[in-house]
């Protein structure tokens, strides 16, 4: 749909803000006026322009990342099988486990249960030499820009709890998300577009938006999910019986109307706000679908990303999409391979994994390059893992069950430490032992990248100052470049 | 380096917690009869929130009154305050905005255009006064402020986490709150009913559905760590509880003693403690014993006639059912599975806790059981499934005999004849128990002066174990400093759209101190000395004629209004609110002529934008006039709140919400503007004002006018309207000579052209979208 050029006329300028428009002395004092969208004084983070409250603003800390894609491999992906292999749990295999590793308690009541070898093929990779099994050899090929986080550990017993951790600092809803506190912190670097966007490829994620949500921060700061079919955000584009030319004269009408209501309240910006946000939906209306379009992208790019394939087809696109997005300013993207809980391979870790590798990996590696290639990857923080790992001992003879207490994630790009290791499980893999990384620890390092500080970026609520990590945390500085 | 850095931090954690936990040990804080002088320095102690009522004189009326003659107590504190700092009133606002204010603000809908024109031409001195009894007495008042009280219980109808399934009989208690208000049932009695209703009038069904205010927590039907869920949904309760009431921030005092406010950990276990030996009940009965015998008879002769197919289907279930059960109660950790097997009278008072928790998934009568028919034949084998099904089959030619399921409410009940024993836990972790406590208040509050709580005793209840009732009883105790003063706050809140403590769940030393410490006393003595009538508060309230000042500063005021009160704290003017989203989809429901006023009842379904997917379910009603009832009876899925809601500030419904927030995104602007719901509503709205307007453009828009903002336009708005269907309308006449559908109401009136039509729909669209119409002005 074309869309006919728009022009601002003289007299609303005193109503209408461009994006990012500063608004001196006016946004200033409304900022400090304004309790109810978190916009106090004593907070950590710059000012927040009360017309739009996404205004891009500068971080706490040096920024080594603009913008991040989480790509989450909802439902737990094996560490054991994939990124840590472990030589004992070859020899053990049919075996119960030691009596001196205990006996957690499980989502499945299986820690009796003999331990089970994995049937990968592993191999080291790069100059850094890490191991990769056979399962992610695409991804291996990038090895020198992955730090791997063996030693990570969360609280959840649960998917639902667990994801909600990973995505919110808390196994229990109502938290905001990381991408919600990323863009209360630095806003949005594109005006036309929503700044954290999420994307699924299956079935709902577990515990839905909850783990997007801006739970008690203002709602603007709510991730939008990306729909995989049709106009990507829900009501972009009016109905069919509304033409383009029609909606902009519906919008000019009330814009008048808007302006005359406020013209005798000049001291009131909410109003200004609202009438702000009627001309960012409507470029939001041309920006959105121009993002999902790839009929630009070149065959080469769409074969990296396996847009050629049906098994790739999906995550690729919508790691393209990720990337696309990115580039365009979008602040945090939330990729989901096996959104609803897909990872989770209780009775049949070969088949399940199988399928989920070969769907995720020429993806990830296509996109890892594509980003690489066009000078992205440096400021942008790519991160890979699950909201747990999977067991040691075996599950219905061929499953794993869930592993919270130690498992593998993996950054890339923006300010990470390419090419290392950091921490590590027992020798079954059932526990981080070493530089243990609770999830607390990552987002710290994710916000620290992202020039924020985890200690400092707070928000009022209920008679607390409220921060990403809540009570705990500490920046991973193994992971960060020097 | 790395390491000198990260190690240094921790270290400073470490012995941060080591001087929490001598500040705990060493001040021996559980100990509930110590001094309070020992345990708190003198700013917690002095905490205003936390004093007795004072005995306020209502200052003397300053001499600049407004013009209005309607000035009461409330105003001669407003006015001093605005005196004191060289400030004065606004003049009253002009009578058409006064209804819409009052109308959206007590029942949440606009008025219509013959209800503004009757008010505007009453002279009688009583006319607003008359207008306000009028909308107390409407169902429609406990519509509305039913749904304020429900953010603060954080009510949902489904369990959230994973599968979100629904709570079939939580609507009940959102009738109960509706019936409450308008029953105007005194605050005290309210608050006793959700807090203890079961222990206190267990024969009434009210009163047991009140109580269904504790049963909102969100839950996880997959956890097998009971314990765990146990300490979750109790701190829950603990921290809802102590916000909506008492309005402090318990929470903070769950890990350590509270960081500002004078409560200590130990507080907060005991206060927790009221809580400790209650769960879940789902099957409270509703029916009155003569509906309940024709239900039994009619139950037992339906059962009569269906004994064999019953039994060869539960044959066929059995084995299944079996294998399900035991498949998930192994899964649990030995403890509960050992409480499972014990019989009813061997079980610890804790261990009643876990099963009681478990049952809610073992009981065949509970709605989550785990073992349903369904559940079953879905495991079954293809011939003895087809077998099953044809049985099926065959019990439902039975239906029409079955009296139907019996109606059951949703609440709180006490379990064990003893309660578990509560721990101060470190670091409020359920695995670290340290001393034990008792049920009771805050140490900073015992004392004669500010409530006296009784002993927890059994036999004073007529049911349970007492202790909700005696902390209902301290919570309602006119002396208790906090109650009345937290409950008037909010009221004003949702009359101002600011209370007079801003944080209004947090009357403590990091809250907001009140703006008028003597107004907000004088209030809450006035409140409970009308019998805790929230309907008198209103009228106290809204009969001020500081509630009837204008929202438009005129340009002298405004200066120095910005010099020295830019937050409008001292109310010079009536400070302009958006409305919830609640409230604008009711007005626009209002206006288009399509809302549906029928009261109570289970939830309706209001059609999705397509594609949003739901875990749990989201069923259109079928019925279309259902869809277009009250916002306050559209269902509350904890992991799917309607999006319009949602964009709109609805909370989080996972915890109490004393506040909403108002932000602006272009989300809400591409629902309002694009969503085929609201599109509907324009069109309706437009065949509305053809119906009463005909073909006349003038007359068109001074209707639409009047009913979407309540008033006449002015010459300029009226040129503006004509305009824009002048160049509206022939845009769309290009669209219809091209063959492109446009959006008409049908029939049109004689003489309308249907590109005009299609303009006027766009008009009322506009005016649906434009602030005027999502303020409160």
């Amino acid at each position: 749909m074309t869309l006919p050029p728009r022009s601002f006329s003289g007299s609303r300028r005193d109503f209408l803000f461009g994006a990012g428009g500063g608004l001196g002395s006016l946004a200033l004092k409304s900022l400090l006026l304004q309790d109810n969208l978190g916009l106090r004084a004593d907070e950590g983070v710059s000012s927040i322009d009360r017309l739009n409250p996404l205004t891009a603003r500068v971080g706490q800390t040096l920024a080594r990342a603009k913008s991040v894609i989480f790509l989450f491999m909802e439902g737990g992906p094996s560490h054991l099988d994939l990124f840590d292999p472990k030589p004992l749990l070859d020899r053990l295999s049919g075996q119960p486990m030691p009596d001196s590793y205990g006996r957690p308690i499980t989502a499945m009541g299986t820690a009796s249960n003999t331990l089970m070898a994995s049937r990968r093929q592993w191999q080291q990779h790069g100059q850094s030499g890490i191991w990769i099994s056979d399962w992610y050899h695409q991804v291996a090929q990038h090895a020198d820009d992955l730090c791997i986080l063996r030693s990570c550990y969360a609280d959840g017993l649960n998917h639902v709890g667990s994801v909600c951790q990973m995505c919110t600092g808390d196994i229990l809803a109502g938290r905001p998300s990381l991408g919600a506190w990323t863009m209360y912190g630095l806003g949005s670097a594109n005006q036309n577009l929503p700044a954290y966007v999420v994307l699924t490829d299956g079935a709902e994620v577990f515990g839905g938006s909850k783990n997007w949500s801006s739970g008690f921060l203002p709602a603007v700061y709510q991730g939008t999910q990306f729909r995989n079919e049709g106009p990507p955000i829900f009501h972009l584009a009016p109905p069919s019986t509304t033409g383009p030319e029609q909606q902009r004269g519906k919008l000019d009408f009330l814009g008048q109307l808007n302006a005359r209501f406020g013209a005798d309240k000049p001291e009131d910006t909410e109003l200004a706000a609202r009438l702000n946000s009627y001309e960012l939906a409507w470029r939001m209306q041309s920006a959105a679908p121009e993002a999902v379009d790839f009929t630009k992208e070149t065959a080469a790019t769409r074969r990296m990303y396996g847009l050629d394939e049906d098994v790739t087809r999906k995550f690729g696109g919508n790691c393209l999409l990720a990337r696309r997005l990115v580039e365009r300013g979008v602040r945090f993207v939330h990729c989901f391979s096996g959104s609803g809980s897909g990872w989770d391979a209780h009775e049949d870790l070969e088949g399940n994994h199988s399928k989920r590798c070969r769907e995720t990996d020429r993806p990830i590696a296509g996109l890892l390059a594509d980003l690489k290639s066009r000078g992205l990857l440096d400021q942008t923080l790519v991160v890979w893992g699950g909201e747990f790992g999977r067991t040691p001992f075996n599950e219905k003879g061929k499953g794993r069950d869930h592993n919270p207490w130690g498992f593998s994630m993996w950054m890339a790009g923006g300010g990470v430490n390419p090419g290392t290791i950091v921490g590590a499980t027992d020798d079954l893999g059932l526990r981080a032992v070493s530089d243990r990384v609770h999830v607390h620890d990552l987002h710290a390092t994710i916000l620290h990248l992202m020039g924020l500080d985890h200690l400092r970026l707070t928000y009022p609520h209920n008679g607390r100052s409220e921060r990403p990590t809540v009570n705990d945390g500490d920046v991973v500085y193994r992971a960060v470049k020097v | 380096m790395t390491f000198s850095l990260q190690g240094g931090r921790r270290w400073i954690r470490i012995l941060f917690r080591i001087w929490l936990l001598q500040g705990c040990f060493g001040r021996q804080s559980w100990a509930g009869n110590l001094s309070t002088t020992n345990l708190f320095n003198s700013a917690q102690v002095g905490l205003w929130s936390l004093q007795p009522l004072k005995d306020v004189v209502i200052p003397p009326l300053a001499g600049n009154s407004p013009v209005r003659g309607a000035v009461n107590p409330v105003d001669s504190f407003i006015l001093a305050h605005l005196k004191a700092r060289g400030l004065r009133s606004s003049s009253p606002t002009d009578k058409g905005t006064l209804l819409r204010r009052i109308y959206l603000d007590l029942i949440g809908l606009p008025p219509s255009p013959r209800e503004v024109l009757a008010f505007e031409v009453d002279r009688a001195p009583d006319a607003f006064i008359r207008v306000v009894d009028r909308l107390l007495a409407s169902p429609q008042y406990g519509e509305r402020w039913a749904r304020h009280w429900l953010d603060l219980a954080r009510y949902a109808e489904s369990e959230g986490f994973k599968a979100d399934e629904t709570r079939p009989n939580a609507w009940r208690y959102r009738d109960y709150v509706i019936r409450s208000l308008n029953a105007d049932k005194p605050y005290d009695r309210f608050v006793r009913e959700q807090l203890a209703g079961d222990e206190l009038w267990p024969e009434d069904a009210d009163a047991r559905v009140a109580t269904g205010f504790n049963r909102h927590y969100p839950d996880e039907s997959n956890a097998r760590n009971l314990m765990q869920r146990r300490q979750d949904i109790l701190n829950d309760m603990t921290d809802t509880a102590a916000g909506v009431f008492c309005g402090l921030t318990l929470a903070c005092a769950r890990c350590h003693d509270h960081k500002w406010d004078p409560i200590t950990q130990a507080d907060y276990y005991r206060f927790q403690a009221f809580f400790a030996n209650s769960a879940a009940d789902d099957r409270i009965p509703l029916m009155l014993p003569e509906a309940g015998n024709r239900h039994a008879s009619r139950l037992t002769e339906w059962e009569a006639r269906t004994r064999e197919l019953r039994e060869e289907m539960n044959q066929l279930e059995q084995p299944h059912r079996l294998a399900i059960l035991e498949d998930y109660i192994v899964k649990y950790p030995e403890l509960i599975q050992a409480a499972l097997k014990k019989s009813a009278a061997t079980r610890t008072p804790f261990e009643q806790q876990m099963v009681a928790k478990a049952r809610l998934y073992l009981d065949p009568s509970s709605h989550q059981y785990l073992a349903p028919p369904s559940a079953c034949a879905a495991q079954m084998p293809t011939a003895k499934k087809s077998r099953w099904q044809d049985l099926k089959r065959q019990l439902e030619t039975f239906a029409s005999l079955h009296p139907g399921p019996v109606p059951l409410g949703s609440g709180i009940v006490e379990v064990a004849t003893t309660a578990p024993s509560t721990f101060v836990l470190r670091r409020g972790n359920w695995e670290s128990p340290m001393e034990e406590v008792q049920p009771g208040i805050f140490s900073v509050l015992n004392s004669p002066s500010t409530g006296v709580i009784p002993a927890v005793n059994r036999s004073s209840v007529a049911k349970g174990s007492g202790r909700r009732s005696a902390l209902a009883e301290w919570i309602t105790h006119p002396k208790n400093p906090l109650t009345a003063r937290v409950l008037v706050n909010r009221v004003w809140q949702h009359h101002f759209g600011q209370g007079l403590v801003r944080t209004p769940s947090d009357l403590g030393l990091k809250g907001e101190a009140p703006t008028h410490p003597e107004l907000l006393d004088w209030l809450a003595r006035d409140f409970m000395d009308h019998g805790w009538s929230l309907k008198h508060l209103h009228r106290v309230i809204v009969h001020s004629a500081c509630y009837q000042t204008t929202s438009v500063m005129s340009a002298d005021l405004a200066g120095e209004v910005e010099a020295r009160d830019p937050e409008n704290h001292l109310l010079s003017h009536f400070p302009r609110t958006r409305l919830e989203g609640e409230i604008i989809r009711d007005a626009a429901l209002a206006i288009s002529g399509r809302l549906n006023l029928e009261s109570g009842g289970q939830s309706v379904f209001p059609e999705l934008p397509p594609g949003l997917e739901t875990r749990g379910g989201w069923r259109v009603s079928a019925d279309p006039s259902a869809r277009d009832r009250r916002s306050v009876y559209v269902f509350v899925r904890r992991n799917t709140r309607y999006p319009l809601f949602e964009s709109l500030d609805m909370p989080d419904t996972h915890e109490t919400c004393a506040r909403r927030m108002v932000t602006t995104s272009p989300v809400q602007a591409l629902t309002l503007l694009n969503s085929r719901l609201s599109h509907d509503w324009a069109e309706s709205f437009a065949d509305r004002v053809l119906g009463q307007a005909g073909a006349d453009e003038s007359i068109q828009v001074r209707v639409a006018w009047q009913f979407a903002y309540g008033r006449l336009p002015d010459a300029n708005e009226i040129k503006l309207a004509r305009s824009f269907f002048v160049s509206q309308s022939s845009l769309i006449a290009v669209r219809e000579q091209a063959g492109e559908a446009v959006r008409v109401p049908s029939p049109l009136p004689l003489g309308e052209s249907s590109n005009h039509a299609a303009a006027l729909v766009d008009l009322c669209h506009a005016l649906m979208n434009s602030n005027e119409f999502v303020y409160r002005n």
